[in-house]
């Protein structure tokens, strides 16, 4: 049976430092499996868990002893690299303890561990992990992602970490939005159908903007993106007359050289009578003719412009870290001290009540055995009682406050209960 | 008292620049709370000022283009959502109050009654005029942030500045404003000099009616382009520039022909 006295708060993961992506993506976990994960994990002892599992981290949040249930998670990403050349989950993963576990959820929400430094997906995915896991989250790890969401939101508030665009996909964005301003309602033709493509062009239409065709050489994965996108999916001969009335065009192919050219959209554009139109280049090599640039109305942006503008917002974001890192350690604190003082205060009282009780009961038998006893004596045997409990409490209390001090209140909490048959707080 | 309530609007004005301008320098953003607020508090000073003047000379027609330059920027801080308006509008009224101040509140030698038609007269011109000046300093931000994206230069102009689109959106908001009220404002004048003893009430001179007139076929001319030639863009922003230059330039024409430094011409 697990030791409730050893249990504390730990993460256990794996991430984009400490893995590959073709490593990471064994180990990502879809909402349906994350029940089933987490409840061999508390079968194994651990008290809660939560699981998140995004592109590019995997972790398991726990209240756990250090050794069946860690066993269990690494056995869990384990099996997933069946087949692979690695010497095991461990080899890719780590394990933050107490106070640095909860400083690594926050600074997790906060965007401060993303790959994208300061992007706010991840608060979503925090939120989403938190819900999924909601049933076997348990108390302290309720509390614990609540305070994270409440994290994540302050410091995007009150520090400029998520402001500008730090990808190339969402730096095009906004540019476009720097030349049409609100992009709702636009239109945007996406040339190629690979997974950049498939990334800015759903970075677009999160704004707003109407994905109305997609063209490819094959046109299967054309017609995939353009179904979940709400598009139609094109060849790409069909896709240059387009360039009459889209808004954007978003070029990703795989072509080894210049698909747009002028010969095939120049006169095309010319109909545009001097309308904007804002073309994404994002494939290496380029897709689009530079002499299409010529043309007035047409702003043409390559990866290496797009990767510029990103570049800015994240040197403008890592001003704002340490500003963040504030924010986190003051509310890691504000935590701990939760954590710490949780319930030991109520649970000492109780205990206190429950040993008077036992106290007065058998004080009140051994005196009716002694017989007559002068007043004296039977203030001396009451004195002793009181003083032999309160020599035996002294210790757990000074134990119970100084583990709660170092946040390890809960495990002690849950054993001084079990141990003196007291019912759990809610 | 109106001298006093001008140095006031003319401090919260220069403030307002600082404030708007400190990007610029390195310093960061302001708040948008307070680049609000001051213009906001220097027009209550102004406009106390503006009751209180007979609206006629120089210093009260600068001051009182002023005035409409600053409730402009309010509000296309509102439609922009940014302050790139202000990075003109603001140092603008500075200079105008200043030059307001400097050139004599007091008004010239042959005042007319102050009664609702000139008042009206002077008002709807002054403010055909800053609309004008408006849709200038939406074309000149539009073709500014035009060559910094055709060119691909991603700095300071890329970050502050509004998008194109509603930059050009706010330079045809501001001329469709604009004729209306320089039209309205001209029509007031000639009612006025109909009603009143056959003339103006006091001198008019043949400047003023050139440089009326052709302020308003000038920008007749730029909202016809962008109305009915469908022009926009960079053409649309070229025009306005122009017809403004334009006007100024014949302004200063006229003021060297006939130098007068207590009439607005």
């Amino acid at each position: 049976m697990t030791d409730p006295i050893a249990m504390s708060i730990k993460v256990l993961g794996v991430n984009h430092r400490t893995a590959p992506l073709d490593v990471r993506e064994r180990f990502t976990h879809g909402a349906h499996e994350v029940p089933g994960a987490l409840a061999r994990v508390i079968a194994a002892g651990a008290s809660g868990g939560v699981l998140l599992s995004t592109c590019n981290r995997t972790e398991f949040y726990l209240v756990s002893d250090d050794e069946p249930a860690l066993e269990t998670v690494w056995s869990l990403l384990g099996e997933r690299l069946a087949g692979a050349p690695s010497g095991g989950a461990r080899e890719y993963g780590y394990i933050v303890r107490d106070r640095d576990a909860v400083r690594h959820l926050y600074r997790v929400s906060s965007g401060l561990d993303s790959m994208i430094l300061g992007e706010s997906q991840i608060q979503g995915q925090v939120r989403d992990a938190w819900e999924a896991s909601r049933a076997q989250a348990g108390p302290v790890l309720h509390r614990l992602f609540q305070t994270a969401l409440h994290v994540g939101s302050r410091v995007r508030t009150e520090t400029g970490l998520g402001m500008g665009t730090a990808s190339a996909a969402s730096a095009g964005v906004a540019v476009a939005g720097k030349i049409f301003g609100d992009l709702a309602g636009r239109h945007a033709l996406i040339l190629g159908a690979g997974d950049m493509a498939e990334l800015a062009a759903t970075c677009l239409s999160d704004q707003g903007v109407q994905i109305t065709l997609v063209a490819n050489r094959t046109q299967e994965r054309a017609r995939a993106i353009a179904e979940r996108l709400g598009g139609r999916a094109v060849s790409l001969e069909e896709a240059w007359t387009h360039f009459a009335s889209t808004d954007i065009a978003l070029c990703s192919t795989a072509a080894p050289h210049a698909v747009v050219t002028w010969e095939r959209v120049g006169p095309v554009i010319a109909q545009r009578r001097g309308r904007p139109l804002c073309i994404l280049d994002l494939a290496v090599p380029r897709d689009v003719d530079p002499a299409i640039a010529q043309i007035e109305n047409v702003f043409l942006y390559d990866v290496d412009d797009l990767q510029t503008v990103a570049a800015q917002a994240t040197a403008r974001r890592r001003d704002e870290i340490p500003a963040a890192e504030r924010i986190v350690e003051e509310e890691t604190n504000l935590f701990w001290a939760w954590y710490g003082g949780l319930g030991v205060v109520p649970t000492i009282k109780e205990l206190r009540e429950r040993m008077e009780q036992v106290r007065a009961a058998e004080l009140e038998r051994a005196l009716r055995q002694l017989g007559a006893l002068s007043a004296e004596d039977r203030a001396r045997v009451e004195q002793f009682s009181q003083s032999l409990m309160n020599k035996f409490l002294h210790q757990p209390t000074i134990a119970l406050k100084a583990a709660a001090e170092e946040g390890r209140g809960y495990g002690l909490l849950e054993a001084l209960r079990r141990l003196f048959g007291m019912e759990s707080p809610e | 008292m109106i001298v006093t309530l001008h140095l006031v609007a003319l401090t919260l004005y220069a403030l307002a620049t600082a404030l708007v301008l400190a990007p610029f320098m390195g310093l960061g953003s302001p708040s948008r709370a307070l680049a609000i607020a001051l213009p906001c508090a220097g027009a209550a000073a102004h406009v106390v000022a503006l009751a209180q003047l007979t609206l006629v000379g120089l210093g009260p027609a600068l001051s009182m283009l002023a005035f409409c330059l600053v409730l402009l920027q309010l509000a296309s801080e509102r439609l922009l959502r940014g302050s790139a308006v202000s990075f003109f509008t603001s140092p603008l009224a500075t200079g105008l109050v200043g030059l307001a101040v400097l050139s004599g509140l007091a008004p010239g030698t042959d005042v007319p009654a102050r009664n609702t038609w000139l008042v009206l007269h002077i008002a709807l011109s002054v403010l055909g005029l800053a609309l004008m000046a408006l849709a200038f300093i939406a074309a000149a931000l539009y073709l500014l942030q035009f060559r910094e994206l055709k060119a691909r230069r991603f700095g300071q102009i890329f970050q502050l500045f509004p998008p194109l689109e509603r930059l050009d959106q706010l330079n045809r908001i501001a001329l469709v404003a604009g004729f209306p009220s320089l039209t309205l404002g001209l029509l007031l004048a000639v009612g006025y000099g109909t009603r009143f003893s056959g003339g103006m009430g006091f001198h008019v001179a043949k400047a003023q009616i050139v440089w009326g007139l052709f302020t308003w076929v000038v920008l007749g001319w730029a909202v016809w382009v962008r109305l009915v030639r469908h022009w926009g863009g960079r053409r649309a922003a070229l025009a306005s520039i122009a017809g403004f230059s334009a006007v100024l330039l014949v302004y200063v024409a006229l003021k060297l022909v006939q130098p007068g430094a207590e009439r607005f011409l």
